[in-house]
């Protein structure tokens, strides 16, 4: 919301300086978002007087001014404009000043001739011809007629001695989207009296409002009060200098004496409005309406909106004439011919004209007071101030009498509650006369009788219901500074920390970067290409995904049902920097629908993604990140083949835990670094971490130390090409029984000579140990003899 | 004898210091102590010496023994010592060279930083809450108070996904979550991502927040800053200040924007706090009633505090990071920073 000052002190006086009101202004909760000082982009252009002229001696086109800028001596300029003659007032830019273009003056010589500064045309001050008359003339712009002595700051002359506070009006104060309304808490903070609007006009008692037009509302729920007064004998104008200096300084363009009026009223008021040509009614009535469905409408915009029942307009007897609170009709409006208006100060529902303003992609000024809430006095109060300008400034004669269609009465709000209860929220204590005096200087009618301190609440403030809201205005003003920090001292004691799944994501983390990868942070939306990308078959379950409504782009219009994608192009954008060798990781939610059409919340699931590539780096290091982590929590895997699209066909596992599909991993498949321009190899995992967290095993149990010794033996054996080392574990396991109690593979060799085509020898190292005595030889080998024969019966395995 | 004896002890003196090996000093060994050795030797020619002086030499022959024996141990471990030292000496490593197996990745910024701030709280007493980050309408705004068409939804533009369904555009969502399900004393801290369509410098479509709650029979706008000021001053420093300043959120009444004072300049006033001495980072205030009577706690009897704030604003603030991009573009460069 942006108020001038002088328009401010139209309502209060304000004797502190700027930066002091906005200091109190924030400390009672209106951030004062900027101030503007208006003429701070122009710096010692004063008017100036030119006494003597001649030609440059050296120069044809240049003329040699000396100006009479109200000192003792005369200063010297040279100019290039032919428009200047002796006698004429010019504003002249002395050394050292600033023009509104930016261009910053200082003293020169041109052609050898000193020049202590320039005349300036319009453009130079960057005036058009409605804001200075001879403004766009080529040349220097003549100021001739101007009263005011040489010498003037050209500030003065312009008026440029305004200030414009730029206030963040927050959403429960509706009140203060108004001059009056800042003007009110400006009371308050400088302990001022408020002065309202001056309010006084005489009417046409020949000619009665119901002559001229009446009022019905058929739809009171969307417009609880219109009121309606009529302007006849109509001049169609510029508006008073003051009234277009004011709308300027907020940003307005002004258009004519009433369409500026409505504006004015909004600003200073807070009370949005409307004017229309009478003649352009048809019938008698202005009627008030649900829209039918379908009913169109071309608005002041000249484009046409269709309408639906939830929407309200303004009508005729015949047709829509405005989209209620929105926007008129195009052909309502005043125009150069327009005689006699018709002017609307209505109450519309703030909820109703958000959805419909959203629902047509339409937007006013009008709209979006109306959005913030209007309360049920404005409307009074705006239209005779609308009135009071027309007849201040003769723009027409006012019809006898208002039409007030009040769909409901108008009741006061009270709130009762106790000093103690305020004091109870702010923690300290206020004494009760301060809390009366705060209140009763916000205007809220304050009393305390028995303990009750009874609230009566003016309708500007509908946003106060209860002990908290009023709590805020006693501590907005009496002062945060005044809240002495306590740490929770009347609080109950209470247990925190983390639960087990919170401690998990903890420790997966920690796992991730102590084997060296560093974390990262992606977006949870993603495009809808990814999954071709990744080469998913047309029926894979994660191209199932969400879709957002209005996304910032397609890049980001589909919330991800994998991490791979993310991943990869982390891993291929590091890649493209040249980062030599590089390992990530990313603990984040995927989100799975339930059910398509999307119509509940879906699962949310939490997953690791790992990446890595570079020197080093392999399948088995990012397997062994997975058995890392795994073993973490006590989960033994089992590792099969998979045929994941995204993944080199012989160098990717999915990992499992009985029937239970825990994630996979394996090397990127080539095609898709391909796609992300990578030719690196790049290794990724993908762990469901909501089963891991199922399937964690967090019973440690002491499981008691053999003292005698173990007995080793190695065995090598020859197999196909295609047999698993796992297979063959799994088999040693079963073979060698409770006395084997550990074996790993230690060496695989091949060698086409001497094991034959597609054959390789795998050396396998078993450990045996009873708990409670020594073994026999014999019972070793019998154990060795029964896993060879399983070997050979399971795999052709021959020993070697 | 007795000269000769003296004589003896004389020259093993001389061989024990000229041994410079442990294979010399064994032979001096032998050659004085041996059983064919010098002592021996000598010790054969007792039956020359008169009867009476036998056990004043033998006394003399025993403490040359010992003292020879002394002299030749000290002197082998002495030179065992010696040999063991230059074998690690030739042994030894450039020990300036990176150690083995050292290599450790590193947790992103704002998980350092959320993992502090939560850590801050879970010691206060507050149990970590979660929520979904796809939301129905109701507990992202409704059951905060803020009704469908309310300009206060103009604070927040939102994702949506159907009428009702939307990306959660605070963690405050949690907020009415945890209170339907839990009787108070209620103290949660609830971090997570958090979704909005704004992309530039300080913006990003998805970012972190952290939201507190407490609820309890007697808490006070006095126990918001007095948690707050314990948050921040471990945060940054135990010098930092926390200010309240007045400020609108439709679920706090109270509301309160929380500046702290700014912990480069200590509030002198600088690039980072744009030369304020201050630098808003938190919203807060006391929870409406209206929004714990919605979601089912008595607010006759009870009171809630509630704070919110950025993970990422904060995290550019503690490190020094310009721009909010960086945080998402995950070169490893940068994220190999934040060990």
């Amino acid at each position: 919301m942006k108020v001038s000052l002088s328009w401010l002190k139209d309502f209060v006086d304000i004797d502190v300086t700027v930066e002091e009101l906005a200091d109190k202004l924030v400390g009672a909760g209106f951030e004062v978002e900027e101030i503007i000082k208006s003429g701070a982009n122009m710096k010692n252009v004063v008017l100036g007087k030119i006494v003597k002229l001649e030609k440059h001696p050296d120069a044809d086109k240049l003329q040699i001014c000396q100006i009479d800028v109200g000192k003792d001596d005369l200063i010297q300029i040279v100019t290039g404009a032919q428009n200047v003659s002796e006698g004429d007032l010019v504003p002249t830019a002395l050394h050292n000043s600033l023009l509104p273009n930016g261009q910053t003056i200082k003293r020169g010589k041109l052609r050898g001739v000193a020049s202590d500064g320039m005349l300036c045309s319009g453009e130079e001050l960057k005036l058009s011809e409605e804001d200075y008359k001879g403004a766009s003339v080529y040349g220097i712009m003549l100021m001739n007629g101007e009263k005011y002595p040489l010498g003037t700051d050209l500030n003065d002359v312009f008026g440029n001695d305004d200030v414009i506070l730029d206030i963040g009006v927050t959403a429960n104060r509706s009140d203060c989207n108004s001059v009056l309304g800042i003007a009110r808490e400006v009371a308050t903070v400088l302990k001022k009296p408020l002065k309202m609007p001056e309010i006084g006009f005489k009417t046409d008692k020949n000619v009665k409002i119901g002559d001229i037009v009446d009022v019905e509302v058929k739809a009171p729920d969307l417009c609880p009060r219109y009121m309606a007064a009529a302007v006849t004998d109509i001049k169609i104008e510029k508006s008073a200098e003051i009234i277009q200096k004011r709308l300027k300084s907020v940003g307005l363009r002004p258009i004519n004496n009433i369409v500026d009026i409505t504006n004015y009223i909004r600003v200073e008021i807070g009370q949005p409005m409307h004017a229309f040509d009478k003649n352009y009614l048809e019938g008698e009535k202005i009627i008030t309406r649900r829209a039918e469905n379908g009913e169109k409408i071309v608005a002041l915009d000249e484009k046409e909106y269709t309408l639906d029942n939830s929407m309200l307009v303004i009508c005729d007897e015949k047709k829509p004439c405005a989209v209620g609170g929105i926007m008129g009709g195009l052909n309502s409006g005043i125009n150069d011919n327009t005689k006699t208006i018709v002017f609307e100060s209505a109450k519309f529902m703030r909820d109703n004209i958000r959805r419909t303003s959203r629902t047509l992609n339409l937007r006013s000024d009008s709209s979006y007071r109306y959005e913030r809430g209007i309360d049920f006095d404005s409307q009074r109060l705006g239209l005779m101030r609308a009135l009071t300008l027309i007849d201040k400034y003769g723009y027409g004669k006012i019809a006898d009498g208002v039409i007030d269609r009040l769909a409901q009465d108008i009741t006061t709000k009270i709130v009762e509650t106790s000093v103690e209860e305020i004091n109870s929220i702010l923690g300290i204590d206020v004494p009760s006369d301060v809390i009366l005096s705060i209140l009763n200087g916000l205007q809220i009618e304050s009393t305390l009788e028995n303990g009750v301190l009874k609230c009566v609440c003016p309708a500007f403030r509908d946003d106060i219901e209860n002990a908290n809201d009023l709590a805020e205005e006693v501590i907005r003003l009496y002062g945060y500074d005044k809240i002495v920090g306590t740490l929770l001292v009347g609080g109950n004691q209470t247990l925190g920390g983390k639960n087990r799944k919170q401690q998990n994501a903890d420790i997966v983390k920690e796992i991730c970067v102590s084997q060296g990868m560093s974390e990262t942070l992606t977006y949870s939306f993603t495009s809808p290409k990814c999954f071709d990308v990744l080469k998913l078959a047309e029926n894979d379950e994660r191209r199932n995904c969400i879709k957002l409504l209005k996304p910032l782009g397609e890049d980001l219009s589909i919330m991800r049902t994998t991490l791979a994608y993310s991943m990869i192009s982390m891993l291929a954008s590091n890649n493209l920097k040249s980062n030599k060798k590089v390992k990530l990781f990313e603990l984040a939610n995927v989100y799975i629908p339930k059910s398509l059409p999307f119509n509940e919340l879906p699962n949310e699931h939490s997953m690791l993604a790992m990446g890595s590539y570079g020197d080093g780096e392999d399948f088995f290091t990012m397997k062994g990140n997975v058995e890392v982590l795994l073993r973490r929590f006590g989960i033994v895997a089992e590792y099969k083949r998979s045929d994941i699209n995204y993944l080199h066909k012989g160098r990717s596992a999915d990992i499992f835990v009985g029937k239970e599909y825990l994630g996979y991993l394996g090397e990127v498949h080539p095609e898709v670094a391909n796609s992300f321009d990578v030719s690196d190899r790049m290794y990724i995992a993908e762990i469901n971490i909501e089963v891991l967290n199922k399937l964690a095993d967090y019973s440690y149990k002491f499981m008691p130390i053999s003292s005698y010794p173990p007995i080793e033996r190695d065995i090598a054996i020859v197999v196909d090409e295609d047999v698993l080392a796992g297979n063959l574990l799994a088999c040693v396991k079963k073979g060698g029984g409770n006395l084997l109690v550990d074996t790993k593979i230690f060496d695989i060799y091949r060698n086409e000579s001497v094991l034959g085509k597609n054959k390789k020898s795998v050396a396998i190292n078993l450990v045996f140990r009873l708990a409670d005595r020594t073994l026999t030889d014999d019972e070793v080998n019998a154990k060795v003899n029964r896993i060879l024969t399983k070997l050979s019966s399971e795999f052709n395995a021959v020993q070697r | 004898m007795k000269e000769k004896i003296a004589k003896l002890i004389e020259q093993a003196k001389l061989a024990v210091e000229q041994s410079h090996t442990l294979a010399f000093i064994n032979n001096v060994k032998v050659k004085f102590l041996g059983k064919n050795g010098e002592l021996t030797q000598l010790l054969r020619g007792m039956k020359d010496v008169p009867q009476e002086e036998r056990p004043m030499v033998g006394k003399y022959v025993n403490e040359a023994r010992d003292l020879i024996t002394e002299l030749t141990e000290e002197k082998t471990r002495q030179l065992a010592q010696a040999e063991i030292d230059e074998k690690m000496m030739k042994e030894s490593v450039d020990i300036t060279l990176d150690g083995k197996n050292t290599e450790r990745g590193s947790l992103h910024p704002c998980t350092l930083v959320a993992n502090e701030i939560v850590d801050i709280f879970t010691s206060l007493g507050f149990t970590l809450g979660e929520g979904p980050e796809i939301e129905l309408d109701k507990f992202c705004f409704q059951m905060l108070n803020i009704p469908p068409d309310h300009p206060a939804r103009d604070m927040q533009d939102t994702f949506y996904i159907t009428d009702d369904i939307l990306l959660r555009t605070h963690t405050s969502s949690v907020q009415a979550r945890t209170m339907i399900n839990t009787k108070p004393p209620i103290r949660i801290i609830c971090p997570g991502k958090v979704y909005r369509p704004d992309d530039d410098a300080t913006h990003s479509p998805m970012f972190q927040q952290i939201e507190g709650l407490v609820v309890d029979e007697k808490v006070t706008l006095c126990d918001l800053k007095g948690l707050l000021e314990t948050f921040a001053q471990r945060l940054f420093d135990s010098s930092t200040k926390v200010r309240f300043r007045p400020s609108f959120f439709p679920f706090t009444e109270p509301s309160v924007e929380v500046d702290l004072s700014c912990s480069v300049c200590h509030g002198k006033g600088c690039r980072i706090c744009k030369g304020t001495g201050w630098i808003e980072i938190l919203g807060a205030g006391v929870v409406n009633p209206k929004v714990l009577d919605n979601c089912g706690i008595d607010s006759k009897k009870y009171k809630g505090l509630a704070f919110g704030l950025g993970v990422e604003r904060v995290a550019m603030i503690k490190y020094g990071i310009p721009d909010m991009r960086i945080l998402f573009e995950n070169d490893v460069r940068f994220l190999k920073d934040f060990k």
